[in-house]
């Protein structure tokens, strides 16, 4: 059977249109925040630990309690597959404060980039079609009819949000959606999007929810009417590439001492796709290196076989 | 079959004692993946919110499909820079390479937690090509395939040699045909694993907070495949080398000692890219802190310049059991590298503590046992290996097929 220069140039076509899908996405640019994304605000000068708010996010949610050891009261020390929002107390040296966790909804989430089919998906961007969702507000959702339960969220989420549910025959990724199923299409403005419980029981506007460009201008002017009480910084204004859920933290106190991460403005998910895209050059090198291989490999083998031809015909 | 001998199947009892001892194994592993689907992935692992992978992924999959890379990179200088010597290695690296890769992608659908969501991977509209684990999980479901196919040629050289007029009538109408098709499948088998092999070195590229200095570098996925050509070095002279002392198979040692060089290349290409990758990012402070990543570094760049600086010694060259050590000490390189990188570096945090569980070494273990099982099973029915004393052997009227699809 004798293959033509044609056929060739099929079967190199055919391979590389597969592997080229795969390695299409380029070294893509850095993400802004959308004008209209929404968050929340943790100011933990405000916040006394009344942990209102993990409560109420339990009920929102459906989420069981967590018992304690002697199965008395909800009193989980961390997030976990049963609790999306935590308050914690931090001790550092003679100074203390209390701390909020859960999701952190990133401009350019790492969850996002690393899940393999869009199960984790910011709102109305997911590789399907995810009826009502609303298109720029950020709000990283999970679908889990395409999560195939791989936990690379986990190992890629610099927060530690996403929680597995492990003692679970058929588990579920478990993180805070910032209440979008409790949005009020009736009202307009951020609350048409979303209501975070946690934010709406807080007697203490401690966690506020909101716009994201909103919120930034609150905590700029909480900062400068208590200059005393906070730490100039805001953590996620342009950490990892930006959060939504935004931090003030107490004078005196960083944000690595309060427990986040250190990230550089460059989002871990550019930084990943850049660096491992960057080779395809938009596909061409997996076509490109298909079809030199399949030209060497027929013509070593025919090379071969006419060598033998050779041989046997001495 | 100019001049290298053709391989055969090496026949025997399929049922010995090794082989009971291997099929017992994966017993045990079978009773524990099957409670996993009964009663979620926490009770049989040690595995937390923290170390989500625990050791199936970087063992399972990383270092399995590091071993398997052999039927990549002897491909590679056979085929593609057609080295014609190197053709005794290929079947048996091929099939070994068949085998770890279907070992990591079975052993991926016991760690999924969702795994009966795994067929959305087959529609590229809801493929996420930003994952890094996407191109992965693509790749290498393709490329398992292709190594089967890759196998088959062996397979139909078999059945055309059947006593069975069907079989026989099968393996020398497809033998042929295959053997047509083969450098385009060939051609696949280059291009797949030079893509996932450097993505999964990328895959912890994004985590750039937990995994330790000395690990994380946009080298990862440069470093993931030189390791991987290493890896499969090692792994083929390895392997051939226990088959000759099993089944008194070829294990040519000059042959051994070429490739050894280029293996001996490829350890040095790894080590000075990774040390001056170290310093260009001002990273070699770290290498002053004396804790346990410092140890792994250390035992690491032991593993890799060792049997770099052997694999060029004359002395060892010339022998087979320096050869061999050497070998082993290069597969274990690149594996402790990629569990380094997954593993022993990796740290979600404060509090995050990880050693494996018992049921999760039941799994990787007989993950392992199933795997040689099979590499025997089919060594016995198939022609796979090539023995010593090649004249031996009765091929008589299989001669085309021979040439058309034996490499």
């Amino acid at each position: 059977m004798r293959i033509s220069r044609r056929s060739l140039l099929k079967g190199a076509v055919a391979a590389g249109a597969a592997t080229t899908l795969v390695g299409t996405a380029e070294a893509r640019e850095h993400r802004e925040s959308d004008p209209d994304s929404v968050g929340m605000l943790y100011d933990p000068v405000r916040c006394i630990g009344c942990r209102a708010c993990v409560t109420k996010c339990k009920e929102a949610n459906g989420l069981p309690y967590t018992r304690s050891a002697d199965g008395l009261y909800d009193a989980p020390n961390d997030l976990n597959s049963e609790t999306k929002n935590i308050i914690k107390v931090l001790n550092v040296g003679d100074k203390w404060s209390f701390m909020k966790a859960q999701c952190m909804h990133c401009v350019d989430p790492s969850c996002v980039s690393a899940c393999m089919m869009g199960a984790l998906h910011r709102e109305g961007e997911g590789t399907r079609n995810h009826e009502g969702e609303k298109k720029g507000t950020g709000i990283v959702l999970y679908d889990k009819s395409t999560c195939v339960g791989c936990r690379y969220c986990q190992i890629a989420c610099p927060f530690n949000v996403p929680k597995f549910e492990w003692n679970a025959a058929f588990p579920l990724i478990v993180k805070c959606e910032l209440c979008r199923h409790r949005a009020d299409a009736k009202k307009t403005g951020p609350l048409a999007l979303a209501n975070p419980a946690c934010c709406e029981v807080c007697p203490r506007e401690a966690v506020v929810y909101g716009k994201r460009a909103e919120l930034l201008q609150l905590a700029r002017k909480r900062q400068a009417a208590h200059p005393e009480k906070y730490e100039a910084k805001i953590f996620g204004e342009k950490d990892g590439g930006g959060t939504q859920v935004l931090y003030l933290a107490p004078k005196g106190l960083s944000f690595k001492q309060l427990g986040l991460p250190e990230l550089s403005e460059e989002s871990p998910a550019h930084f990943s796709e850049s660096v491992s895209h960057a080779p395809y050059l938009h596909g061409f090198t997996p076509i490109a290196l298909y079809a030199t291989a399949a030209f060497l490999i027929r013509r070593n083998k025919k090379k071969e076989e006419d060598a033998e031809r050779h041989e046997e015909g001495k | 079959m100019s001049g290298h001998g053709h391989p055969q199947a090496i026949g025997g009892k399929l049922f010995d004692p090794l082989m009971k001892f291997l099929l017992a194994t994966f017993g045990v592993a079978v009773a524990v993946m099957a409670y996993r689907f009964f009663a979620g992935i926490g009770p049989v692992s040690n595995m937390t919110d923290g170390y989500a992978w625990g050791i199936w992924e970087p063992v399972n999959v990383v270092v399995f499909t590091g071993i398997g890379a052999g039927a990549y990179s002897v491909g590679l200088l056979c085929y593609l820079l057609n080295k014609g010597k190197y053709h005794p290695l290929v079947r048996p690296a091929v099939l070994l390479g068949a085998i770890c890769y279907s070992l990591g992608g079975s052993s991926i659908l016991i760690a999924l937690g969702r795994y009966w969501n795994s067929y959305w991977l087959a529609l590229p509209g809801v493929w996420n090509l930003g994952s890094v684990l996407l191109e992965v999980a693509v790749c290498v479901i393709t490329y398992v395939s292709v190594l089967w196919i890759e196998v088959l040629p062996a397979v139909l050289e078999g059945a055309a040699k059947s006593k069975s007029t069907f079989w026989s009538r099968i393996g020398q109408t497809w033998g042929p045909r295959l053997a047509s098709a083969m450098p385009y499948i060939i051609a696949l088998a280059v291009v797949l694993p030079t893509m996932h092999q450097s993505s999964l070195g990328g895959l912890m590229l994004i985590a750039v907070t937990k995994v330790h200095p000395l690990w994380h570098t946009a080298l990862l996925p440069t470093l993931g495949l030189i390791s991987c050509l290493s890896m499969g070095y090692g792994a083929v002279v390895v392997l051939t080398t226990i088959l000759r002392y099993a089944w008194n198979a070829k294990a040519d040692t000059r042959l051994f000692a070429d490739l050894s060089k280029v293996n001996g290349g490829l350890l040095f290409l790894f080590s000075v890219l990774r040390l001056g990758d170290l310093a260009v990012h001002g990273k070699l402070k770290y290498l002053l802190v004396p804790d346990h990543h410092l140890l792994f570094f250390v035992l690491e760049m032991a593993l890799f310049l060792v049997p770099a600086f052997m694999f060029f010694s004359p002395k060892v060259q010339k022998n087979r059991g320096k050869l061999f050590a050497a070998a082993l000490m290069s597969l274990w390189a690149g594996a402790l590298w990629r569990i380094d990188a997954y593993l022993t570096a990796f740290n979600a945090g404060d509090g995050w503590e990880y050693m494996p569980s018992i049921g999760e070494i039941v799994v990787t273990v007989g993950m392992a046992a199933v795997g040689m099982a099979v590499f025997i099973l089919v060594s016995r029915l198939f022609p796979v290996v090539t023995l010593r004393d090649s004249h031996t052997q009765s091929n008589l009227g299989a001669g085309r097929i021979g040439t058309a699809a034996g490499r």
